[in-house]
């Protein structure tokens, strides 16, 4: 890819709740299982925190790819998850009407010791964005 | 070169800005095999922020603590950055290090360079930048971090126990001993739960009854310790320190619901026997084919002297027992129960609890065939391999099967010697398919989770592939619930046997001690923070919020603010996100935070490093 | 820590993970706590393994934090390097004579610095590290050990002095003598483990005389991150083994070693370290012979489901004998027990004999505690009360009353713990001071 794109790795950025993406993330660690470098794992209660502009503004900035790993229906915080999805929601539809495409933002569940679903959201996403370097390159 | 995080709001003056100290940790080579340590610690330093940038073998280990121990003492760092494990293993560690010195432990951030970096990943070059990255971004948190102090909760000096087996009977008396009030909840109308079935056990041969009374007797003779029978958990509700239970009596003379309030809960509800499948081993379509249970209790109930054991008018010449029914099941050849799950896991007691039975019935009909068919003979305990021993030595015989082909079972022609005809491989004698007739068949049935749906449902608690409790971690928390307060005893958290049973409900017993014995508990202090000066009072929040009663607006006009009640708050967020004005925050966890890290995540490591 | 108290509350005789959760738990309720331990560092047995089953933990990761809470906590007072010779009944309560051996430096000044380690200019072998590296006659036990006190192997130092001059704040006292204390305490908790069946126990496994023949703990080193050579290499050669092969029970179940029982946790560490070493070593073919596969704890039956869908063989068969070829590789006869029992031979690099567990004192010699025919303290009630030995006031942990998994010990511990309190409690001894700091 080096050779003929000289761009940097896409930067992915894992929103991974502390009791289901992020333990589901350190369990694939534990594992040994490979998975691409340029993924970075924020450790978050509670996702439903952030406002739809918080997703804009890391786009902007800079971030390729985000992908929210939550527990799922299995959130521990009452009532969270469907706050969370129907935000995301919207989101991607703000992200339609910039232009962004939608798969740059992903919302999946990942528990504790869900490896595979780990790799293959991140290996996804990591295919995803790649691509779409090359095309725009 | 453009340091995006300066573009972060951060204290005006330059000389009350945190000091921040990065430990970076090699694990004795699980992470200095892949990460360049050293490099990462010189780049470290260069961070805005950074005072002090160290490394070490084992950051957990004594020399490693001390290293943070001697820059606080030297008043070198306020803010500390800890680039080592997921946090998980060793917050606490390190925040109680920080709280040993004087240090408010929330001024501690993780960077977890192993799971997420030096494990998954190989090329030492992109692993390095990473784990460079990652610190980066904990500096930018921990630049950003203040003092928190924890929310103190006044606890219920009360512990619900729930389950009347031998592990809640025992927690229960342990509990009252160590001067907690009990309250047992049991479904049964008897206390004593599965063992009631039991008759002698091993490994001393006791009759069940006497240990029963003896943890019975020492429940009911105990006044600070309320016994409800009958009874059932329908509801239950709250937090460390203030759970509230329903629970519903079902005796007849006093139906109705009654509430609890207790500080902790400890869960005891135990296991259900797994129910073969029907036609399982000719299960419920022969009425010889019986389970290790049934087995025992016909044993008690035939007459003690008898030289013959009776079954269905006829006497028993030769009994079968097959090993692992519902347990070590393996996908494709046992179809999945009503959970949709096969269960792989071993029921661990069954082995010895079937041997026990063949013992027994040898020494009580010296003469009758007994036949044995298992996989492997797992008799673990201390003195359970004498009944293998004994078994073996007094002429029970063992087959062989594997569990891709266990044995098959089918009624007897009526002119055969006896009722059933069981044909098995036996790898013993090199997978020869041979046939055994025995009179009845005795099922080592294994151990399921038990029904705790209301209690999962109701406190959100984890369980693992197989059903059972999940502890928060095997070795470091073995009885603890990942739900504070929420402990765990007996079976309900993997098969066990009565000693084992009995081991985990004092070691429950002793942590629910630790709670409640102060009167109160201190929370974790991730909760939101309204800052009043930036508060409009739109009352958004409020409609969002998903708890009753952890927000509500006050005041009128322009000093209309919302309020927060920190107990109830659970931190979720969800106020966060659609308050305009910023004005509310997770304490530990807030959006600033947040936008610095990612600020952190995107800077190019080349600049920041030059 | 370097003030020892002439009484304590709760007496933890041994400082493995069963004595430090038992000292834990009791501490949390608030009462003083003093833990005797016979080896220069607390931590056990566990701290010298790799990683832990079924979860494949580091074993240091979760053994190190309950070290250092112990050695942090307020209410807990460790002495290290100590034996206790005898405890006898007094005034309600026990009183305890100890001896610290001698460490020939002064546990209050050393700074743990090493200095002296690099002047020292003898050397020996590292048990620690299973014999396969060396250490200096003045040494720190090992990496994580705690206290990070160094010590002088009387056998191996020379009295050269060179670490005398080396160090900088005059620690070493070469003339040290042995010590001999007392400590009075109202509660005594038995926590003195276990030890490994002898490697030569079964003289046809020539586990003594084939240097390709190695203990479980051996490998647990060569498996460890920061173990001897950083990889797994034969030790006769320093060969990258081929093929590697496990002889289960090879210390256990056996009338004729006078171990009748079987030892609980050696199926697992067999498997797990096969696990570990289809990682190290992908290339290596693994064998496990075994009798009965006995993965009977939570996740235990799945682990070695994975392992068998890894490619490690599994044969049921008795190893009769074993015998080094010229090679230095190693020959196994053994006869299949699923078949005919037709006897086979088979070429392996490495072989680990599955030990098992012996108790690792008689605590009967004392306190008047009984023991069982298999050494291990006897439990008048084991069922339900697995830590009660009988005598009033004296209660016990661990692999004290017979083999068992770390996690297992752990949960015992802390019962044993809830047993020492409740009898504190109930012969009116309320705890002595401070509170313990919540955290």
């Amino acid at each position: 890819m080096s050779e003929t794109n000289l761009k940097a790795p896409p930067k992915i950025l894992i929103l991974a709740t502390s009791s289901c993406g992020y333990t589901g993330a350190d369990a694939t660690g534990q594992a040994h299982l490979s998975y691409p470098p340029n993924t970075y794992i924020i450790d978050v209660p509670s996702p439903c925190v952030f406002p739809e502009n918080f997703y804009y503004r890391c786009l902007e900035r800079g971030i390729d790819g985000i992908i929210v790993m939550s527990c799922g229906v299995e959130c521990p915080f009452e009532g969270a998850y469907e706050r969370l999805a129907a935000k995301l929601d919207r989101v991607s539809l703000g992200l339609k009407k910039r232009g962004i495409k939608q798969g740059r933002l992903k919302l999946c569940s990942v528990c504790t010791v869900c490896t595979k679903a780990f790799l293959k959201e991140v290996n996804e996403m990591n295919d995803l964005l790649i691509k779409e370097q090359e095309e725009s390159s | 070169m453009t340091d995006l995080e300066d573009t972060q709001p951060k204290p005006e003056n330059k000389k009350d800005e945190p000091r921040v100290g990065v430990y970076v940790c090699h694990c004795g080579g699980n992470i200095s095999d892949v990460v360049d340590v050293e490099k990462v610690v010189a780049e470290a330093a260069q961070l805005p922020g950074v005072a002090v940038s160290r490394t070490n073998m084992f950051m957990c280990s004594d020399p490693g603590q001390k290293m943070i121990q001697e820059d606080i003492q030297k008043g070198l760092v306020d803010n500390f950055v800890v680039a080592a494990c997921t946090r998980s293993l060793h917050e606490t560690t390190f925040a109680s290090l920080l709280a040993r010195n004087g240090v408010n432990p929330y001024l501690l951030e993780q960077a977890n360079i192993r799971e997420q970096c030096s494990w998954p990943h190989h090329g030492q070059e992109a692993a390095t930048a990473k784990a460079f990255t990652l610190v980066r971004a904990a500096v930018a948190k921990a630049r950003r971090l203040v003092p928190l102090n924890p929310v103190r909760v006044e606890a219920t000096n009360c512990a619900l126990v729930i389950g009347g087996g031998v592990a809640g009977l025992r927690a229960a008396g342990d509990l009252s001993k160590l001067g907690i009030k009990v309250v047992l909840v049991e479904r049964e109308k008897e206390l004593g739960g599965f063992v009631r079935r039991l008759d002698a056990l091993y490994p001393d041969e006791e009759p069940a009854t006497a240990l029963l009374s003896r943890l019975v007797e020492a429940v009911r003779t105990d006044s600070g310790i309320v016994v409800h029978t009958n009874s059932e958990v329908t509801g239950i509700e709250g937090y460390i320190g203030n759970f509230t239970a329903q629970v519903r009596k079902n005796s007849d003379s006093k139906a109705g619901e009654i509430r609890i309030e207790a500080g902790t809960i400890i869960v005891a509800t135990g296991f259900r026997s797994y129910q073969p499948a029907k036609k399982e081993l000719g299960y419920q379509k022969l009425s010889r084919v019986v389970t290790l249970a049934d087995f025992n209790e016909l044993l008690v109930a035939s007459a003690g002297d008898s030289a013959v054991l009776e079954f269905e008018g006829k006497p028993v010449r030769s009994v079968g027992f097959v090993h692992c029914v519902g347990s070590r099941q393996i996908e494709g050849v046992h179809k999945p129960g009503e959970n949709g799950n096969i269960n792989r896991y071993c029921s661990r007691v069954c082995c010895t609890a079937t041997l026990h039975t063949a013992c027994r019935l040898r020494r009580r009909f010296p003469d009758m065939e007994i036949h044995d068919f298992y996989q492997d003979i797992r008799t673990y305990g201390r003195g359970h391999e004498d009944y293998y021993e004994q078994a073996s030595k007094s002429d029970v015989i063992f087959h062989r099967y594997r569990a891709e082909s266990p044995p098959r079972v089918a009624k007897a022609p009526a002119a055969d010697e006896y009722n059933l005809l069981i044909t098995v491989e036996d790898s013993l004698t090199a997978g020869e398919e041979i046939e055994v007739g025995v009179d009845i068949l005795v099922l080592a049935v294994g151990m399921m989770p038990a029904d705790n749906a209301t209690i999962i449902d109701n406190l959100k608690l984890a369980s693992s592939s197989d059903g059972f409790l999940q502890e928060v971690h095997p070795k470091l928390r073995p009885v603890e619930m990942a739900v504070n307060g929420v402990l765990l005893a007996g079976a309900c958290q993997a098969p066990k046997d009565i000693t084992e049973s009995c081991a985990s409900a004092s070691a429950a017993a002793i942590k629910a001690a630790a709670i409640l014995r102060k009167g109160y508990v201190e929370l974790d202090p991730y909760v939101v923070k309204v800052d009043l000066a930036r508060c409009e009072g739109t009352g958004l929040c409020v409609e969002e919020c998903p708890l009753d009663g952890a927000l509500h607006m006050v005041g009128e006009g322009n000093e209309r603010h919302v309020e927060v009640n920190p107990a109830i708050c659970n931190g979720c967020g969800c106020c966060v996100a659609v308050c305009p004005t910023r004005a509310l925050q997770v304490s530990g966890w807030t959006l600033d935070q947040y936008e610095a890290m990612v600020d952190a995540i995107v800077a190019d490591p080349v600049e920041v490093s030059s | 820590m370097s003030t020892i108290p002439s009484e304590t509350d709760a007496l933890v005789i041994g400082g493995g993970i069963a004595g430090l959760q038992a000292a834990l738990d009791l501490a949390e309720q608030g009462y003083q706590v003093a833990v005797v331990e016979r080896q220069p560092s607390i931590g056990g047995a566990m701290i010298r393994l790799s990683k832990v089953f079924p979860t494949l933990d580091c074993a240091s990761c979760i053994t190190t934090p309950k070290m250092a809470a112990a050695a942090h906590h307020d209410n807990i007072t460790l002495l290290t390097y100590t034996e206790v010779d005898s405890l006898t009944r007094q005034n309600g309560g026990f009183t305890a004579r100890l001896t610290k051996k001698p460490r020939f430096v002064k546990e209050d000044l050393c700074i743990g610095c090493r200095l002296c380690e690099y002047a020292c200019t003898s050397s020996m072998e590292d048990e620690f590290q299973g014999g396969y590296s060396g250490l200096r006659a003045i040494h720190i036990p090992f990496s994580n050990a705690i206290p990070q006190v160094a010590l002088v192997d009387e056998n191996a130092c020379t009295l050269c002095g060179q670490c005398i001059s080396s160090c900088p704040t005059d620690a070493i006292d070469l003339e040290q003598k042995p010590q001999t204390l007392e400590i009075q305490a109202k509660t005594v908790i038995v926590a003195t483990g276990w030890k490994l069946t002898p490697i030569d126990a079964k003289p046809q496994y020539r586990g003594d005389s084939i240097a390709n023949v190695i203990s479980p703990l051996q490998m647990e080193r060569l498996l460890a991150p920061h173990g001897p050579y950083g990889r797994v290499l034969r030790p006769a050669d320093g060969k990258v083994p081929d093929s590697i092969a496990y002889v289960q029970c090879a210390g256990s179940r056996d009338a004729t070693l006078g171990v009748p029982y079987c030892s609980r946790v050696c199926c697992m560490y067999a498997i797990k370290q096969a696990m570990l070493l289809s990682g190290a070593v992908p290339l290596a073919d693994i064998t496990i012979y075994y009798m009965d596969i006995r993965t009977f704890g939570k996740g235990f039956e799945e682990f070695y489901q994975n392992a068998k869908a890894m490619g490690i063989e599994f044969i049921k068969g008795k190893v009769a004998r074993i015998t080094e070829n010229p090679d230095r590789s190693v020959k196994l006869r053994f006869e299949h027990i699923d078949g005919f029992g037709q006897v086979e031979e088979r070429q392996h690099d490495l072989v680990v004999l599955s030990l098992g567990m012996l108790p690792g004192d008689n605590p009967g010699r004392m306190l008047p505690i009984e023991t069982g025919n298999d050494g291990f303290v006897m439990l008048p009630h084991a069922k339900d009360a697995p830590c009660n030995t009988g005598v009033e006031g004296v209660f016990v942990a661990g692999t004290a009353t017979g083999p068992k998994d770390i996690v297992d010990s752990i949960v015992e511990a802390g019962a044993a713990a809830t047993e020492a309190a409740i009898y504190m409690k109930q012969t009116g001894i309320t705890s002595n001071k401070s509170e313990s700091r919540v955290l």
